[in-house]
């Protein structure tokens, strides 16, 4: 049986972590064409929202569709060059390759807002995807909600 | 309109110039005012928006359908419809089993839409032919449709799970050569392998799974004497030598690559090439001239195997 992991309570931009201190999220953003059309980008975006809970708890995303203009205006201010890409703490992390479940926890963990963060995500290292809540996840991202020019 | 140098320049051969080809999608059901959802599961409605916007844009080519959702459909996968785009597949009957654990069958012209394809492409078929205008079927490349079968942890498998990616990517490259045999009958003149994600894994990942998966299509497709080609999008710098040395005649790339760079490549494999028009860029978002954008485009493909496509 997997340990189970303190929980978090979700606080908005912050998580209040089990010893009571606040953290900051870690902030991704998606940068795709569109994740309805684009099979790329639809699993870019399924990558973030299948990580377990405890993550999801931890961090906070977007899509951000070339499509229309915020999107235009999130890929100036974080410098991408292609689609679509993965930042991570405006970091562009992974650019054209959709990444595996540990490169992505280790990128978070190298970009934690402390130490307390990071070592809950490494513990979190061996978890793997978790299928049960992606559509969901997908909605509170606003996944392809926002992908028609304009 | 020019069936035949369409078909010419995906062969790598020397065209007097250019093939146009929209790869239109979606945008069939704008030019007749059709909701998306309507359109790819009505087939006289899916048949009318491919003969109109042929005649619209004066087409050498167009394809059938552009929907990567149709093998994943046919094996059980649910779908989410949308009124302006093509569903979205949202569940993964592999995502904690493979194929066979799954009980997933082959699928056959009965399964899913393919009644709405084949009958759509009854319909359209004759008034391309009559308008000169080549017809390509596009079928779900493996790494893209294993993708759909296991969510998004096949991109792990690939490295932690070889043995299960292996069996999911060699599944989906049997149910493509299943869809490639398909549009063969249809009529259809070209038949392109569509595997959009696999420019999102590197080269070693590419080879290993992808190239031995698209060859049973590969083989489906020249075996029935018709032309094959491979459309892959997003930036694949990276796996565009692994596309090259695919057994297909050409290939397709999206906007985000180097024309130079593709059509050098392409030429010191004898492939055609196309696409790479700034559909984003230019003609959705018009941040750059469409003109401009078509005669770099133009200029940079040249007349051996290009096809002057979007990208």
């Amino acid at each position: 049986m997997k340990p189970i992991m303190p929980s978090t309570l979700n606080l908005g931009k912050t998580c209040i972590k089990e010893n009571g201190v606040m953290a900051e999220k870690i902030q991704i953003d998606v940068l795709t064409l569109d994740s309805v059309q684009c099979a790329a980008c639809g699993y870019m975006m399924e990558s973030i929202a299948a990580l377990p809970d405890d993550i999801q708890d931890m961090i906070q995303y977007s899509e951000w569709s070339i499509k229309n203009k915020e999107g235009i205006g999130k890929f100036m201010e974080l410098k991408g060059k292609v689609l679509p890409s993965i930042c991570i703490q405006g970091d562009l992390v992974f650019e054209s390759i959709i990444p595996q479940y540990e490169e992505l926890i280790d990128e978070m963990a190298k970009r934690a807002p402390d130490e307390a963060v990071r070592n809950r995500l490494v513990s979190l290292r061996d978890e793997g995807f978790d299928f049960a809540k992606i559509q969901e996840n997908l909605k509170k991202a606003g996944s392809g909600l926002k992908t028609k020019a304009g | 309109m020019a069936k035949q140098k369409f078909i010419d320049a995906v062969r790598g051969k020397r065209t007097a110039s250019a093939p146009w080809v929209p790869y239109a999608g979606m945008h069939c059901a704008f030019v007749i005012n059709e909701p998306a959802d309507k359109y790819l599961q009505d087939p006289e409605i899916l048949a009318r928006g491919l003969v109109e916007t042929a005649k619209k844009y004066k087409a050498d080519g167009i394809p059938l359908i552009f929907d990567l959702s149709i093998e994943a459909h046919a094996l059980g996968c649910e779908l989410k419809w949308w009124p302006d785009n093509v569903p979205s597949v949202t569940t993964h009957p592999c995502s904690d089993k493979t194929p066979s654990e799954a009980g997933l069958q082959m699928p056959t012209k009965d399964s899913g839409r393919w009644p709405v394809i084949f009958e759509a492409a009854r319909i359209a078929k004759p008034q391309l032919d009559e308008l000169d205008c080549g017809l390509i079927g596009g079928l779900c490349g493996p790494l893209t449709l294993a993708s759909h079968l296991a969510g998004v942890r096949i991109f792990t498998d690939v490295i932690k799970n070889p043995k299960f990616a292996a069996e999911v990517c060699e599944f989906a490259g049997r149910v493509g050569a299943i869809s490639a045999q398909l549009y063969a009958e249809m009529g259809c003149d070209v038949i392109a392998i569509i595997d959009p994600v696999a420019s999102q894994i590197r080269s070693a990942t590419f080879q290993q799974f992808v190239t031995p998966n698209v060859e049973p299509a590969i083989n489906a497709i020249n075996g029935a004497g018709k032309t094959s080609t491979f459309f892959i999008c997003g930036d694949a710098t990276k796996v565009l030598k692994d596309v090259c040395e695919l057994n297909t005649h050409g290939f397709a790339i999206d906007e985000q690559l180097n024309m130079n760079f593709v059509r050098d490549l392409a030429k010191e494999h004898g492939k055609g090439f196309g696409g790479n028009l700034k559909l984003t860029l230019a003609l959705s978002l018009g941040l750059l001239s469409p003109r401009e954008d078509a005669i770099v485009s133009l200029s940079a493909g040249g007349h051996i195997g290009y096809t002057f496509a979007p990208g």
